[in-house]
C-alpha cells in the first residue's frame, strides 16, 4: 500500500509549523508500514493533481499567498474536480482561504480565490489570536481537536462545519463554528500543527485516503499516549473547565 | 529625581525584597507615570547604538558592551535582554547617571518604533530577520516593514547584515551604510530547510543561492533583477574549530586582516561578532583593541552560559525560534563528548504562546548527535517537546518528559556524562541560571513561584 500526499507550495505556504501536519501524516504511515510518496507541488514543479491521494495545503504571508493565487488559478478545475472525486483535501488558514470565492483586504480590496467553494473571507485589522478548542463534527473520538489560531481573516459559508468551538474563535468569531467539511475536503484555521496533537484526525485523513483507495476498513493500532498527553495538555491549560 | 524615576526605583527595591531581578517591571511602572522617561535617558547619552533584529541581539549588545568597556566607563545599556521599552527604561532605572558616554540598548524589532520616538540613535545594527513570535509580530516582511519605516525619518548610520537580503535591502532607505557579512566556510551548506525569503525583496522573482551559512544567511543574488549581497565593509573568513573555540579571520575595507579567537559554539556568534566588529570600529576604537577584547570575552546570563557542575559542564542555550533550535541542534553534533539534553518549553507570552515553531524546526537533525545517553523535556509545554521530537524519528529513545522544571533539573544534573545542554525558551532561562547558581553556591535551590507567576503575567 502507497499514499502519494501533495504537500501543495511548501516554499511559499510554510507559516506557523503547517508542515508538522506532513511529517505526522509520513510517520503515521510508516509506523504501519504504509509507503508515503511526498510531492512538493510548486512553481516550476507542477504535477498531475489527478495522483493525489492527499492533498495539503497550508498557511502563508499576504506576499506567499499572492504569488499562490495567481499560479494556482490555472489548477482550479483539477482540484474542484478532485475534491469531487473524493480525493482527501487538508487545507489550513491561507489554503482554507484560497479555496473560497474570494479575499476581502483591510482595504477592502477583492481579491479572488480559487473559488472552488462559494465562500468569502474578509479581514479585519485585529488578529484572532491564541489557542483554540473545538467540538468535531466529524464523530471522531476524543470529540475535541486542539490547536493555536492566528489569523486576521473572518469566514463566513453555509457548509458544514469542521466543529464548534468551545475555546477561541474559529471561522469569524461571531457563529462559534470553525472550519469547514465537504466531501473528503476540510478547511481550517487551526494551526499548532493541526495534526501531532490530534491523532484521531490524523488517523481519519489516512483511513480515508486509503478507503477510498484500497477499501481498507480499519487502521492498525499504533502507541498515541504521548500524542494525547499533548493533546491533554492544552485542554488542561486551556479549557477554563469546558470540556 | 522625577516622579518616574523615584516609583521605579521603589518598585526595583520592592522587587528585590521578594528576591526578583525584575529586569522590565520598574521600567514599566515609571514609564506608566511618565511615558517620557525615554527622552531624559536620551538626553543624558552623548552617543548611542540601538541593535535590532531576530537573533543574536543580546550577544551583540553583550560583546559591544564589553569592548567599549575598554575605552568608555560611563555605559547605560539592557544587558539583560529585556528588550522592549520598559526594558530600556528598567536599565535607566538600574543605573541614573547625569551623563553616559555611551547608550547601547537591545530593542525587538516590534518595539522599535516606540524606542527610537524618544531615542535618537547614532547607529542602528540590525542582525537579521526570522521567523519568530508570530503571534505577536505576525509574518516576517510586516516584521521588516515596521523597523523600514520607522528608519526612515532618523539620521543614522546602518550596520547591516549584508548576507541577510532581509537586511541588506534596507540599503534603500539612503543612510550611510555600513556592511558586515560572512564568507563559505567549511560549515556552510548548499541547501537549508528553513529559509525565510526564498524571493528578492526588490522584484519578488527568486533568489538563487550560492551557499548558505545560517538559516537564509548567504551569499544570493536575483535571476531578474540587480539585487545581491553589497560588499562587505568588515568580512569574517577561514572559520576553524578547534580547543572548544571558534577561530576566525576578519578584515575591513581598509585591507586589515586579524585573527579572532571566540570561545563559544554556533556560526551565528561569527555574525555577532561581525556585527560588534563593524560597530565599534565604526565608533572610533582600534582592530587591535577589539579582537583582543573579544578574545576574552564571557557570556553571562544564560545566552550560552557554562557552568561548571561537579565533574560536569552545564551549557545553558535560549532557544525561541526555528532557526536558533536548528542551529544550537547543529553545533551540538559538532560535540563529540558524552552528554545529556534537557529542552523547557514554556508557552509564557514571553516565551511566544504558540509552540508551532518547534515542528519549523530540523529537529531531525537529533539524530546526528553522537553520545547522547537521554533527552529531557520540561516545560508548560513538555509533551510538545517531547511529541516534537517522537515525529523526529529520533533513534534515542531514553526519553524522560516532566513538566515540572526543578525536578528535571535536577534529573539531567544527575547523569553521568561530560556535558549537559540546556535549551530553554525565555521565561525559563533565568529561572534555570538561578536554580543551578543556587546549587553551585549551595543555597536553598528553590525556583520561587512567585517569579514564576509574576514572569508569565508581565512578559518581560
Amino acid at each position: 500500500m502507497e499514499l502519494n500526499i501533495f504537500h501543495m507550495y511548501p516554499d511559499l505556504l510554510n507559516l506557523y509549523g503547517d508542515i508538522g501536519n506532513v511529517t505526522c501524516l509520513k510517520k503515521r504511515c510508516e509506523w504501519r508500514g504504509i509507503k508515503i510518496n511526498i510531492v512538493d507541488f510548486s512553481l516550476g514543479n507542477e504535477a498531475d493533481i489527478n495522483g493525489a491521494d492527499i492533498l495539503f495545503m497550508g498557511g502563508g504571508s499576504d506576499r506567499g499567498q499572492n504569488i499562490v493565487y495567481s499560479h494556482f488559478l490555472k489548477y482550479k478545475n483539477d482540484v474542484s474536480n478532485a475534491i469531487e472525486d473524493g480525493s482527501v483535501f487538508l487545507a489550513i488558514c491561507g489554503g482554507y482561504q484560497l479555496l473560497g470565492e474570494s479575499y476581502i483586504d483591510a482595504n477592502g480590496m477583492k481579491i479572488p480565490g480559487l473559488g472552488v467553494f462559494d465562500y468569502t473571507t474578509e479581514s479585519e485589522v485585529e488578529r484572532l489570536i491564541g489557542n483554540i478548542i473545538i467540538k468535531n463534527k466529524l464523530g471522531l473520538n476524543p470529540q475535541t481537536i486542539v490547536g493555536f489560531e492566528n489569523h486576521g481573516g473572518r469566514t463566513y459559508h453555509d457548509y458544514n462545519a469542521l466543529g464548534s468551538v468551545v475555546v477561541g474563535n474559529g471561522n469569524n468569531g461571531k457563529d462559534e463554528l470553525e472550519g469547514m467539511i465537504y466531501k473528503n475536503c476540510i478547511g481550517t484555521y487551526l494551526h499548532g500543527p493541526l495534526l501531532p496533537k490530534n491523532p484521531h484526525l490524523a488517523d481519519h485523513i489516512i483511513l480515508t485516503a486509503l478507503k477510498r483507495k484500497y477499501d481498507i476498513k480499519i487502521l492498525d493500532v499504533i502507541n498515541d499516549d504521548l500524542e494525547y498527553a499533548a493533546h491533554e495538555k492544552v485542554l488542561e491549560l486551556y479549557s477554563n473547565g469546558k470540556v | 529625581m522625577t516622579p518616574s524615576i523615584l516609583f521605579g526605583k521603589i518598585t526595583k527595591f520592592a522587587l528585590n525584597i521578594v528576591g526578583m531581578t525584575g529586569t522590565a517591571l520598574p521600567g514599566k511602572v515609571a514609564m506608566m507615570i511618565n511615558p517620557d522617561l525615554l527622552l531624559i535617558l536620551n538626553s543624558r547619552c552623548k552617543r548611542k547604538v540601538i541593535i535590532t533584529g531576530t537573533n543574536g541581539k543580546t550577544t551583540t549588545n553583550n560583546l559591544i558592551n564589553h569592548i567599549l568597556n575598554s575605552e568608555y566607563e560611563d555605559i547605560l545599556s539592557n544587558l539583560m535582554g529585556a528588550n522592549m521599552p520598559q526594558g530600556v527604561a528598567s536599565a535607566f532605572l538600574n543605573n541614573t547617571k547625569k551623563v553616559y558616554d555611551w547608550g547601547i540598548f537591545e530593542v525587538d524589532e516590534g518595539s522599535f518604533p516606540d524606542v527610537v520616538k524618544y531615542i535618537e540613535p547614532d547607529y542602528v545594527v540590525i542582525t537579521n530577520f526570522f521567523r519568530d513570535q508570530l503571534d505577536r509580530f505576525g509574518e516576517i516582511e510586516n516584521t521588516s516593514n515596521i523597523v523600514y519605516e520607522a528608519i526612515k525619518p532618523l539620521n543614522t548610520t546602518l550596520i547591516l547584515n549584508a548576507d541577510d537580503p532581509m537586511v541588506s535591502n534596507f540599503k534603500d532607505l539612503g543612510k550611510k551604510n555600513v556592511y558586515y557579512g560572512v564568507e563559505q566556510t567549511k560549515f556552510s551548506s548548499k541547501t537549508q530547510r528553513v529559509v525565510e525569503s526564498r524571493f528578492c525583496p526588490i522584484c519578488s522573482n527568486n533568489l538563487e543561492y550560492e551557499y548558505f551559512n545560517y538559516g537564509q544567511l548567504g551569499r544570493y543574488k536575483c535571476n531578474s533583477c540587480d539585487f545581491k549581497n553589497p560588499d562587505y565593509n568588515y568580512r569574517v573568513s577561514e572559520i576553524e574549530y578547534h580547543d572548544d573555540s571558534y577561530h576566525f579571520k576578519v578584515d575591513n575595507s581598509k585591507g586589515q586582516t586579524n585573527d579572532v579567537i571566540f570561545r563559544y559554539d554556533g556560526i551565528y556568534n561569527a555574525y555577532n561578532c561581525c556585527a560588534a566588529i563593524a560597530f565599534s570600529i565604526e565608533a572610533g576604537l582600534d582592530m587591535e583593541q577589539v579582537v583582543e577584547r573579544i578574545d576574552n570575552f564571557d557570556y553571562k546570563l544564560g545566552r550560552m552560559e557554562n557552568f561548571e557542575f561537579q565533574d560536569k559542564i552545564v551549557k545553558i542555550v535560549l532557544v525561541k525560534n526555528p532557526i536558533g533550535l536548528s542551529e544550537v541542534i547543529k553545533s551540538i553534533s559538532n560535540d563529540k563528548r558524552k552528554k545529556s539534553l534537557l529542552f523547557i518549553l514554556n508557552d509564557n507570552p514571553a516565551d511566544g504562546t504558540d509552540v508551532s515553531w518547534i515542528w519549523d524546526a530540523n529537529v531531525e537533525a537529533i539524530n546526528d548527535i553522537d553520545n547522547l545517553t537521554s533527552i529531557h523535556c520540561s516545560g508548560t509545554r513538555a509533551n510538545d517537546i517531547a511529541l516534537r521530537i517522537k515525529y523526529s524519528e529520533s533513534s534515542k529513545n531514553n526519553m524522560e518528559i516532566n513538566d515540572n522544571m526543578e525536578e528535571s533539573i535536577e534529573n539531567v544534573l544527575r547523569e553521568d556524562v561530560e556535558i549537559i545542554y540546556i535549551l530553554p525558551t525565555y521565561t525559563a532561562v533565568f529561572l534555570t541560571r538561578d536554580y543551578i547558581m543556587g546549587h553551585l553556591n549551595h543555597t536553598n535551590a528553590r525556583i520561587p513561584r512567585i517569579k514564576e507567576l509574576i514572569k508569565s503575567k508581565i512578559g518581560t
